[in-house]
């Protein structure tokens, strides 16, 4: 479904993406695990044709996706329509007047005639429809994210590129939303640095390293069980802990950050 | 490398020429020191210019048609060398400064202040990351836009895009002065 071959990205001469290279089949669930500034977001955005990598291709279903590939309107209208991006920062993507708006606005663009069943549909699923009539701007962090979720599934996409989901979720919400992936019809990449989390969201993990390279492709258990690899990815690290009068040090990852 | 002495010298020297500039009142010589900084700026004049016209075109456009609508109002005649004065200086003023932009780096320039190196890097971190931000929002609307947005879904995101910069700007100024004030500045 998307082909991604030699890729290498830098900002301003800083490198963010290293020779990335991998595929993802349909209906697979992949987690993408990487530390602050390692280029996960930068990867989503790229993939979504966003931005134009400066060297390597991404294909989807064999077709080249870049800012200028998706100028071309029949090209587009499919591509936008089957791949959705969640923004790590959902304030970026929502814009419309009222959470109904905000829902319908990719339908509407389609110009279906199920508009309204449509946001009713994804709103309760989501569990928005509280919120309807009100402008999304005043929401909380969390409510925004599934605001910006429903809104991206009303157009029923085929790849979801969601960059930190669960971030701004406290626990049960985040609870819901992994039963909620994991039931969808669709072919998912999900970044997170919650490595509690990251096997519940994908079996397979492609993980970037600090320099900015794909350090892993694969499983996910194995990967999670090698410290000395979650340590060289910068996911677990080694710090003093103090229960009572007693102090040690040991390795851990951090589940909640 | 550019050494400290000599940015610190193009640093005065713009500030020389501001100030002469302000202080010029005869368009001959206005029109003059236009010439040398278009001279200056070698075969970066035009984008410069253009840039420097942009940028002052609404400040000195609205000044000079309501000076202009007022005189005719009065039946007067209309102070040509006032308006010819004031468009020569302001021009002048931003070509100056677009030139000293590009041409110092305002870290060394400005290295001899700490207080005024301070300020710079605050500058500069909330401009790149207010371009940030705005990429970020064009991104979000490009990434939902089956067909080419139209003109009133690109005025809500940009609306929405002001707003949220402007709750952050406030947010961000309350902290910054605090961090200025928690490192000894404002005292
Ligand atoms: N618009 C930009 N301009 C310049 N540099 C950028 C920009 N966006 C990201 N970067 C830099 O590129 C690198 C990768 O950033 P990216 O946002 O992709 O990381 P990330 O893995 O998503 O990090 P996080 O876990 O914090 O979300 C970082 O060093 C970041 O500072
Ligand atoms: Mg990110």
């Amino acid at each position: 479904m998307i082909e991604v071959a030699g890729l290498h990205h830098d900002y301003g001469g800083q490198p963010s993406l290293v020779d990335i290279a991998f595929t993802l089949a349909p209906g697979e669930k992949v987690v993408l695990l990487g530390s602050n500034g390692c280029g996960k977001s930068t990867l989503l955005k790229i993939l979504d044709g966003l931005i134009a990598a400066k060297s390597g291709r991404v294909d989807y279903d064999g077709q080249a996706v870049s800012p200028s590939t998706l100028k071309q309107p029949d090209w587009r209208r499919r591509f936008r329509r089957e791949v959705a991006l969640l923004f790590q920062n959902p304030d970026v993507m929502l814009f419309n007047p009222s959470v109904y708006d905000e829902i319908a606005f990719g339908p509407r663009q389609m110009e279906l005639d199920d508009v309204d069943a449509r946001v009713r549909h994804w709103a309760g699923l989501v569990g928005v429809t509280e919120f309807l009539d009100r402008p999304p701007f005043t929401l909380s962090g969390g409510e925004k994210q599934r605001v910006a979720l429903a809104a991206l599934l009303a157009l029923e996409p085929r790849l979801l590129l969601l960059d930190e989901p669960a971030a701004a979720l406290d626990p049960r919400a985040t609870g819901w939303l992994v039963d909620f992936l994991a039931d969808l019809p669709v072919t998912l990449l999900v970044t997170t640095h919650n490595l509690g989390l990251a096997p519940e969201l994908g079996q397979r993990a492609l993980v970037l390293g600090e320099d900015h390279r794909l350090l892993h492709d694969g499983d996910i258990e194995p990967f999670l069980a090698d410290t000395e690899r979650l340590i060289a990815a910068n996911l677990a690290h080694v710090h003093r802990h103090r229960h009572g009068g007693l102090e040690h040090r040991h390795w851990h990852g951090h589940d909640w950050q | 490398m550019p050494s400290a002495a000599l940015e610190r010298a193009k640093f005065l020297v713009w500030l020389a020429a501001i100030v002469a500039a302000s202080w010029l009142s005869d368009a001959a010589w206005l029109a003059a020191g236009l010439g040398l900084v278009l001279l200056a700026a070698g075969r970066a004049v035009f984008r410069l210019t253009r840039r420097a016209l942009l940028a002052t075109l609404a400040f000195t456009g609205t000044v000079s048609l309501t000076y202009a609508a007022w005189f005719w109002w009065q039946q007067d005649a209309l102070p040509l060398d006032w308006l010819v004065t004031v468009n020569l200086r302001v021009l002048l003023m931003a070509l100056l400064t677009f030139l000293f932009i590009e041409r110092t780096n305002l870290f060394l320039a400005l290295g001899f202040s700490r207080r005024l190196s301070f300020l710079l890097v605050l500058a500069v971190s909330q401009s790149l990351a207010l371009r940030r931000t705005l990429d970020e929002f064009r991104q979000g609307l490009d990434s939902r836009a089956l067909v080419r947005v139209g003109l009133r879904d690109r005025y809500r995101a940009a609306a929405r895009a002001a707003g949220w910069l402007f709750d952050r700007a406030l947010a961000n100024a309350h902290e910054s002065a605090r961090a200025m004030q928690s490192r000894g500045m404002f005292r």
